[in-house]
């Protein structure tokens, strides 16, 4: 059955459970492929304070690093984009149980708002399109079951 | 070189000559550790295995790191420099390109297309039989190279493999979408060709690379990408993110690829320079091809009536981006072409660092 992050969003423990939701189908991320990634996940609060997330996708494993300093993290792609504009796409998630056509990552960052892509080179910037359809599969996992044992 | 009429009847007798045995160089006791994903490329790049040289000592198709027969004869190969094909990304993208295939037949949804006004079934049509008319050359610049391209540098090879049974599903997947529901295959529009006859015969794969790689499907994936709101149904939207991924990794390739060789000889940058020139006045044509614009216009627009007010619009954040981001990958690659793009001023205003040849 599927239950909704029991966790607010933006916090670490969203993105760790998102994370645990992604890698418990594994057949579904084996089919996607390899991919190799440190993306951050930017939320603008309400006065454009940002906050960063990291990701790291390796193989076919992917790990949530929690809030990130960005200069530490040294993300190769963020996108970012404001709270409203996540936690819509969190809902449409959860209400359709992955992005409807108007919440996607990509059609949401297509011409640079409400999402915006920022990398500090091209080939960064590339590895947003090259993975897209995995880090789809992976916000799309806030749509799927629970998982049992993610110590929420 | 002949029969060994002698060997054979020492061998059936049980004497052998084990010279290979005996008087191999190989690195005996190597033993690549797999990593977490499989036995990779790289993890296989370890010892004198994983050094290829600059410039092929021989040519043939002996593998890289193996006792060769000195009698081996020479196959011919025209490209024997490292630099000619490699790039720092090539192991990975290899590795990449291999596990994220996909199929047109089993991932699509087919059976969920709607049907469409006729008159963006007919645009969807379009577009689907120009993305199938120019992905295939993206299959054919690499075949018509690869028995070129010696051994030694079999990781180049192999990656360019990959694209040409991507660049076949592209080919696939657009053909079945003009097929799959009641619009059939659109028109073959000259300009496109022109450009595609220009990589076909390029005379080096240098120039056809620069003209392929970087600039055809950079522009390819910009449209791929674009896919989000020209595809009128989440069918084709699906079908565009996957070819995006694909085709995001050539251009990945293409870019690092023309780094790698500036990198070594910068003199050739007037080379490339020259390529590009050529290649963006098609492009220009290709801007103004009514086949192109127009349908994209009216799926961006979602009709025809709206196309007139819409249309133009969309069309425009479009080329901006496709110029952006090519202007950006030749940046990284050490080309800049800001200043120097053979593109009318019509269609680069408003984009940022754009500046056509002789505008300044």
């Amino acid at each position: 059955m599927m239950t909704n992050i029991d966790a607010p969003f933006p916090s670490e423990r969203w993105f760790t459970e998102l994370i645990a939701r992604a890698m418990s189908d594994g057949p579904l991320m084996e089919r996607l492929g390899i991919a190799d990634l440190r993306l951050g996940v930017e939320v603008l609060d309400s006065h454009s304070t940002p906050t960063l997330f990291g990701i790291v996708l390796d193989g076919y494993d992917i790990e949530a690093v929690g809030e990130v300093n960005g200069t530490e993290f040294e993300p190769e792609v963020v996108v970012s984009g404001s709270i409203d504009t996540w936690r819509e796409m969190v809902a449409s998630i959860e209400t359709h149980g992955r992005a409807d056509s108007t919440h996607t990552l990509n059609s949401l960052a297509i011409v640079g708002a409400p999402l915006s892509i920022r990398a500090a080179d091209p080939m960064g910037n590339d590895k947003f399109f090259r993975y897209m359809g995995t880090l789809q599969a992976i916000f799309d996992s806030a749509g799927s079951p629970a998982i049992a044992a993610s110590g929420r | 070189m002949g029969l060994d009429l002698d060997y054979l009847e020492r061998s059936a007798r049980g004497e052998f000559d084990l010279g290979w045995l005996r008087n191999g160089k190989s690195e005996w006791g190597v033993r690549a550790k797999p990593s977490k994903t499989g036995l990779t490329m790289r993890d296989i790049a370890i010892g004198t295995y994983g050094e290829v040289p600059d410039h092929a000592p021989r040519r043939t198709m002996a593998p890289r790191g193996s006792d060769v027969d000195p009698d081996v004869p020479d196959l011919g190969y025209t490209i024997n420099d490292k630099a000619e094909v490699w790039s720092d990304n090539l192991l990975d993208l290899y590795e990449e390109g291999v596990s994220r295939q996909w199929s047109a037949t089993r991932d699509i949804p087919w059976g969920e297309l709607p049907d469409l006004a006729p008159d963006l079934e007919h645009s969807m049509c379009q577009l689907a039989t120009v993305l199938s008319q120019v992905e295939m050359v993206a299959a054919d610049f690499p075949a018509k190279w690869l028995w070129r391209i010696n051994q030694d540098f079999v990781e180049a090879k192999m990656f360019l493999c990959t694209q040409v049974m991507d660049e076949a599903r592209h080919t696939e997947v657009f053909r079945k979408r003009a097929l799959a529901n009641g619009g059939g295959l659109g028109r073959a529009s000259a300009v496109v060709e022109r450009f595609l006859q220009l990589i076909l015969d390029a005379e080096s794969y240098d120039e056809g690379s620069a003209l392929m790689h970087l600039l055809g499907e950079g522009i390819v994936l910009s449209l791929f990408r674009a896919g989000e709101f020209l595809a009128p149904s989440h069918v084709e939207k699906h079908i565009f993110r996957l070819c995006m991924q694909d085709e995001a990794r050539h251009v990945a390739y293409g870019t690092m690829h023309l780094r790698y060789r500036l990198e070594r000889d910068p003199l050739m940058a007037e080379d490339y320079h020259a390529y590009l020139d050529k290649g963006e006045e098609i492009i220009a044509m290709i801007f103004a091809t009514p086949e192109i614009v127009e349908p994209t216009m009216i799926l961006a627009a979602g009709g025809v009536e709206q196309a007139a007010e819409l249309g133009a619009g969309a069309g425009n954040v479009l080329r901006h981006q496709i110029i952006e981001e090519y202007l950006k990958r030749c940046k990284h690659a050490g080309l800049d072409r800001q200043g120097r793009l053979h593109l009318p001023e019509v269609l680069i205003k408003d984009v940022p660092g754009a500046m056509a040849v002789g505008a300044a």
